[in-house]
């Protein structure tokens, strides 16, 4: 648990922590250069190989609600920094930084996953190509 | 604020998975705070040979760019391969077979920043290496030849010996369809593959890799890795079964 502190102090390590088991280009999908943050409501965590997703409600000024989805990074990645199937539950109120799906569709490949209370979890997206993996050690 | 963070981390429970992940594996060294000794000296088999045993990791850039320590005019290209090299990286890498859930080449199975685990089985003469998302490998040591006209698969055939504390692994069958890394460098049904393994101490190796294939390239290239030993942790299932992003992958 320390160690996992210890990488969070420093946003620089969090990014490098990020790791990915790049099953696929990043940049296939994403537009690096294309950048969102989502405020919105979780309605479903699917915790499933080969990357796990955040699905999001996210209202817009006019009261419209969209329903994003974002990709993180693979389960056993982010089991062995210490997050679970369980860090994250529907009703949750998150928000998610990320790159946006290049096609237009509303999806997004996460960089930081922050809940209401300020904790920031699933340090993890297929973008960062610093080595990372198994960090807590 | 990034105490602020630091004290709510320390609230989140442990993982539930604490008898796979962070179980004390035995016959690991440990310094008197319990942790794993990773610089401790090289563990050896009851022959004096290096026991290399473990679970062990590859690093991040060489599964994007097995060539990552090179300049790219340094990869000795056949014409085709080259031309190839470049239509795939020009769209981002979008047909890459794993990206399909398919099987990774060797040696992206040992760079993938997913671990491998080796278990040495010298009674019978035979290493295994076990994969989370992948098939397991057989290496054999007892002496026995490369196929010579091998059925093209995707994992190969491979036969392993020592040289002095050096495991040499060579491996040839290759169907062709893989891709040395993320970024496209390709293969042919000629690919042979060579692995040299040196455990330094407990927690570290070094790894070259030679990559033969001279329908690819003009002649054998080597690329040298360093896996590390990740302690007192299992390998977990990884069965690519929701894959979204295939239909999403549009390239450039």
């Amino acid at each position: 648990m320390r160690n996992k502190s210890l990488i969070a102090v420093s946003g620089f390590l969090l990014a490098a922590a990020a790791q990915l088991f790049a099953h696929h280009s990043f940049a296939a999908e994403f537009d690096a250069n294309k950048r969102v943050t989502l405020k919105g409501t979780v309605t479903k965590v699917d915790w499933r190989n080969p990357h796990i997703y955040v699905y999001l409600n996210v209202k817009d000024e006019r009261g419209g609600v969209t329903e994003w989805a974002c990709e993180g990074g693979p389960p056993n990645v982010l089991l062995r920094e210490g997050w679970t199937r369980n860090s994250v539950k529907e009703g949750d109120e998150v928000t998610i930084d990320g790159a946006v799906a290049k096609d237009g569709s509303k999806r997004c490949n996460s960089r930081s996953v922050n809940l209401a209370d300020g904790r920031k979890v699933f340090a993890g997206s297929s973008e960062d190509s610093a080595d990372g993996a198994g960090k807590k050690q | 604020m990034r105490y602020f963070v630091v004290a709510l981390l320390g609230v989140i429970p442990s993982s539930a998975w604490a008898q796979w992940l962070n179980y004390p594996v035995k016959g690991t060294p440990r310094g008197p705070d319990g942790k794993a000794n990773l610089t401790a000296p090289t563990p050896r088999r009851p022959d004096g040979k290096p026991d290399m045993t473990g679970v062990w990791m590859g690093v991040t850039k060489y599964m994007i760019n097995i060539a990552a320590d090179m300049k790219e005019d340094e990869v000795p290209f056949q014409p085709a391969a080259a031309q190839e090299y470049q239509r795939r990286r020009a769209n981002e890498s979008k047909d890459d077979p794993s990206a399909r859930c398919l099987p990774l080449s060797l040696p992206l199975k040992q760079t993938i920043t997913s671990p491998f685990k080796l278990i040495d089985i010298p009674a019978k003469e035979e290493m295994v290496m076990l994969y989370e998302g992948a098939r397991h490998r057989e290496i054999f040591m007892d002496g026995r030849p490369l196929p010579k006209d091998p059925e093209p698969s995707w994992y190969g055939y491979s036969i392993g010996r020592w040289d002095g504390d050096d495991l040499v692994i060579d491996s040839n069958g290759f169907n062709g369809m893989g891709w040395l890394d993320i970024n496209g460098h390709p293969t042919s049904e000629a690919l042979r593959v060579s692995e040299r393994y040196r455990r330094i101490d407990f927690g570290h190796m070094s790894l070259e890799i030679t990559i033969d294939d001279p329908k690819m390239y003009t002649k054998p290239w080597k690329v040298k890795e360093s896996p590390r030993l990740l302690p007192d942790t299992e390998l977990l299932e990884a069965v690519c079964e929701n894959n979204q992003d295939l239909e999403h992958m549009v390239g450039k």
